[in-house]
């Protein structure tokens, strides 16, 4: 399979603290990477690197073969890279279906002007998360954590991505979300969807992978098929101290 | 939804200007003066929540861009003989592009800072005219004597109106689109607009342009309708607090919210004033302000859809960006 998505010798440091240090690490085309590591171990400044929140300080970020390092964050997502965030970020004053609806938008003031929304899609987009009919009209304040994770997961689909990054997407869930949510996530895995999931639920992410790269104090420590890594003695350290 | 519930917002615009159509029919001159003064607060503040209540960028220095449309078009026509009908849109356009050109920086910054430096903006246009050209702006004394567009309360009255709503339903409609949707979601979370793949920059520069036109416009007539320039009154702080509390006290992020506070405004100023002639009544103005502030901070707005959702029997809306 081709790469997708290839991080090359990326180094990112806020003043004194590297916080991604020469990282590589790559996603082929419709393969689940888990991305993870204890805390702090910079998965998320990663992530960060990806969407383009920040610009890496030496390496580069490629995507479809393209150097996408210097690309502000919109212009990456209109080029197939989605993504959630570690603590949901609906736009709160609007229902789910505005949410999805700001989610689909093209990004050109013309079209946006002359064109109304097209609700059939949105329906379509609410009913792939899960969202049961009606349930589009509630507005965020109304919606349990699951739910959050849905509408994230709904405005992140409706750009139409090919490469969906997953911050900490279990995180804050009950065990029935938990599960509502990886089969959503296999639902997509089925449909050739390109995944990279950040989570510290290893139980829950396990069987959503193909393979794990894991990262310490911004590095790659280890990378290979989720269960041999997770039998590698240098994560266990990692996680454990031991 | 039922049929019940749904409230024709076409309809409920067409009340709204018959109604205000057919005032002077019943009110005298001066009351018709009151209500001019608050049309046109009514427009820069529809132009100020167009950028700062949509967007969350809150702009303290949108009397340079009125000023930018008022000094434009009295120049033109008071120095140079230049017809209202030419300096006018002139005005507007010159609005438009000096405003976006001094602007351009400023939208790459956020919140506190983006107010000073617009609080900057009009500060410095303040000294500018004092310094630069006083012979055509007419320095600290301004200007006085320019041409009226037309003569009377009855015909200003008209002409406020139409200018109103024309804005009022431009903007509103606007506001309705797709792109509207989405220059509300900055106000929200522009980060998490960036991540839906929409260029924040590119929104916001479109917001502050529009909202530029609306300023340039209602300077431009403004100051046609007073028939003068007075820099000190223009560019001045509480100027810009009367936009600000006309918009918050009538409900940011709507359309018809900025006219409710404008009207509220005026009115209540203008009738303390027989009462408390001195500066009590902007106690009584400030009291009431923090009042709804505190306990509606959705504004006069919201208890009206609260009023009417009750009459009509159902939960108010929750959600809702669409004024």
């Amino acid at each position: 399979m081709a790469k997708l998505l290839e991080v090359q010798n990326v180094t990112k440091r806020f003043g004194g603290l590297v916080a991604v240090n020469h990282l590589n690490f790559h996603v082929e085309e419709g393969e689940s990477l888990a991305l993870i590591g204890p805390n702090g171990a910079g998965k998320t400044t990663a992530f960060r690197l990806v969407m383009g929140d920040y610009r890496p300080d030496t390496g580069s970020i490629v995507f479809k073969g393209e150097d996408i390092s210097r690309q502000p964050t919109h212009a990456r997502i209109n080029r197939g890279l989605g993504r959630t965030y570690q603590v949901p970020r609906p736009f709160h004053g609007m229902s789910v279906a505005d949410n999805i609806r700001v989610g689909m938008m093209p990004d050109h003031l013309w079209t946006m002007l002359r064109h109304g929304p097209d609700t059939e899609k949105e329906r379509q987009i609410a009913a792939r998360v899960g969202f049961k009919p009606g349930e589009e009209l509630r507005g965020p304040g109304e919606l349990s954590m699951g739910d959050l994770r849905k509408l994230e997961l709904a405005r992140a689909l409706a750009a139409g991505p090919s490469v969906m990054l997953l911050d900490e997407v279990f995180a804050g869930l009950t065990v029935g979300e938990i599960a509502l949510i990886s089969d959503l996530l296999a639902e997509e895995r089925k449909r050739g969807m390109t995944l990279i999931i950040v989570s510290h639920d290893l139980r829950s992410l396990g069987p959503l992978v193909d393979r794990a790269v894991v990262m310490s104090f911004g590095s790659v420590i280890a990378e290979g098929p989720f269960e041999a890594v997770m039998a590698d003695t240098s994560v266990r350290e990692a996680y454990l101290g031991t | 939804m039922s049929e019940k519930r749904s409230f024709n917002p076409y309809l409920g615009w067409a009340i709204f200007a018959a109604l205000l159509a057919l005032f002077p029919l019943v009110a005298s001159s001066g009351t018709l003066r009151i209500f001019i003064m608050a049309f046109y607060l009514a427009i820069f503040a529809m132009s100020w929540d167009f950028l700062s209540g949509r967007t969350g960028y809150v702009s303290f220095g949108h009397p340079f861009l009125i000023g930018i449309g008022s000094y434009a078009s009295a120049i033109l026509s008071y120095r140079y003989g230049v017809p209202l009908a030419v300096s006018i849109p002139a005005a507007v356009v010159i609005t438009l592009v000096a405003g976006t050109l001094f602007f351009l920086p400023a939208l790459r910054i956020r919140g506190s800072y983006f107010a000073l430096v617009t609080l900057a903006f009009m500060e410095m246009t303040y000294r500018l005219t004092q310094v630069i050209r006083p012979d055509l702006t007419g320095g600290t004394r301004g200007m006085s004597g320019l041409p009226s567009i037309t003569t009377g309360a009855f015909n200003n009255y008209y002409l406020a109106l139409v200018l109103m709503l024309a804005i009022a339903v431009g903007l509103w409609a606007l506001g309705r689109t797709r792109l509207g949707l989405a220059l509300s979601a900055i106000g929200m979370d522009e980060d998490a607009v960036r991540g839906s793949g929409l260029d924040a920059t590119k929104l916001k520069l479109f917001a502050f342009m529009t909202s530029a036109l609306v300023a340039g416009i209602g300077g431009a007539f403004y100051t046609h309708y007073l028939q003068s320039i007075a820099p000190r009154a223009l560019f001045d702080i509480s100027f810009v607090f009367t936009i600000i509390v006309a918009v918050l006290i009538g409900g940011a992020g709507t359309i018809i919210g900025p006219i409710i506070g404008a009207f509220f405004l005026t009115f209540l100023l203008e009738y303390l004033r027989p009462v408390f002639p001195g500066t009590e009544r902007y106690f009584i103005y400030g009291t009431i302000a923090l009042l709804l502030y505190v306990y509606r901070p959705k504004g006069i707005i919201s208890i009206l859809e609260e009023l009417w959702a009750r009459w009509r029997g159902y939960e108010p809306k929750k959600a809702a960006v669409h004024g």
